[in-house]
Order: structure tokens, then sequence, then C-alpha cells
């Protein structure tokens, strides 16, 4: 059943630069986590996720982006699904 | 020592939304430390409850997958999600549209408090 989300997450993973992926679900478990990613985040990926779509509540699910020196975590909600990728800068 | 303990853990329930108690027992559901809001159901934390969970976790270990870890129970106004750490039992009760991930997540964080309470059942 995983199958289709292991191949897209090798695939974001074959990418330059991206270190990790996560997928979690509404509830915040982990659905998948491949590279730097830990499945033990996905808790708050999914947080992060539902507590910044209420600062504009009637928009569009915002990307978030949490950055320092040299990597970046892109999080993004879109239906039931929470996605978040690290990348180096 | 029992009042800075009880305060980090009214921090972490207060920075999860939705979770409602954090309740740390001995194997027989005796409770040894609490921290709560006043929407918790009462029969949520009495001891016949929380001790059903060794029950749970005997006949979780019987499906061959190693021993239980962790027990998720969603209904539906609240989610219980209870930790074993034997002889400690940690059990979080929430609101069902709470972050189940993020209460799983703050098993690492409790360890500390695991170990005291741990030290302490072991003495008595």
């Amino acid at each position: 059943m995983e199958k289709n989300l292991d191949r897209i997450m090798e695939q974001i993973l074959s990418n330059t630069d991206i270190l990790g992926c996560i997928f979690t679900d509404k509830q915040g478990l982990c659905i998948g986590a491949k590279g730097r990613a830990t499945p033990e985040s996905a808790g708050y990926i999914a947080a992060i996720a539902n507590q910044v779509a209420k600062l504009e509540p009637n928009k569009e699910t915002p990307i978030i982006t949490l950055e320092n020196d040299n990597q970046k975590c892109i999080i993004q909600n879109i239906g039931p699904i929470t996605g978040a990728i690290y990348k180096n800068i | 020592m029992a009042e800075e303990i009880k305060k980090h853990l009214q921090d972490i329930l207060n920075k999860i939304d939705g979770l409602q108690c954090i309740l740390f027992t001995d194997r027989d559901g005796v409770p040894l430390l609490k921290v709560n809001t006043e929407k918790v159901p009462e029969s949520v934390v009495k001891p016949s409850f929380i001790s059903t969970f060794c029950l749970a976790i005997d006949q979780g270990s019987k499906l061959g997958l190693g021993r239980t870890s962790n027990l998720i129970c969603i209904y539906s106004q609240h989610q219980i999600v209870q930790m074993n750490k034997l002889p400690i039992i940690i059990t979080f009760v929430a609101s069902e549209n709470c972050n189940t991930g993020q209460i799983l997540a703050l098993e690492k964080q409790l360890d500390s408090v695991v170990g005291v309470l741990t030290s302490t059942v072991a003495e008595t």
C-alpha cells in the first residue's frame, strides 16, 4: 500500500540538496519518513501546519519555511496530509 | 522537587492544544502524579480504568510483535494515550482532535520524570 508513497519519497530525495522528507496525517501520526527526517517529528510538523493555518483561516493553506544558516524545512498541508521537506540552502 | 516536576508537566500541558491531563500511575492504577485541566471526565482517571492497560498490554504481547509500548484509544469525545514504562504507566487524556503525534513525541521529554518516579516506587 505504501509503495507509491515510498517511490515518491525516493524521487524527492533524489533531488540535489534535499536531505529528508516526512508525511503526516491530521492527527500528527507519521505516514512516511525518509532521509534526515525522523518519525518523532511528525507531531510537531502537523502542529506547526495547523497553528500557522489559523493566522489566515479563510485563505489557502500556507507554505511554511523554517530556515537557519545552512538548512531549511518547508512545510505544507494539503487536505488531510501534511508534508515537510528538509533542504540545504 | 514534586512542585518543580508538576510545574514542568503543567507547562507541557499548556503547550499542546487539546491535552487535558497527564497522569503517572503505578501498574495498579494508583495515581502518583497528576496535572489536569477542568475538562477531564472523572471516569477516565479512576484506577479501575487505568489498570485495564496492564491487561491490554499483556494481551498485546501475545501478538508476537514484541513488548507493547503505547496504547492509543480514540473515542467520540476524547482520546487516551497510555505509555508502558513499567512499573510506571503514563496516561494522557486529550480531546478527540488533539495531535496524537505530538503526545507520542513527549515520551523522551518525560523520561527524567519516569526515572524519578521509578526509583520512588522501587523504594516503597
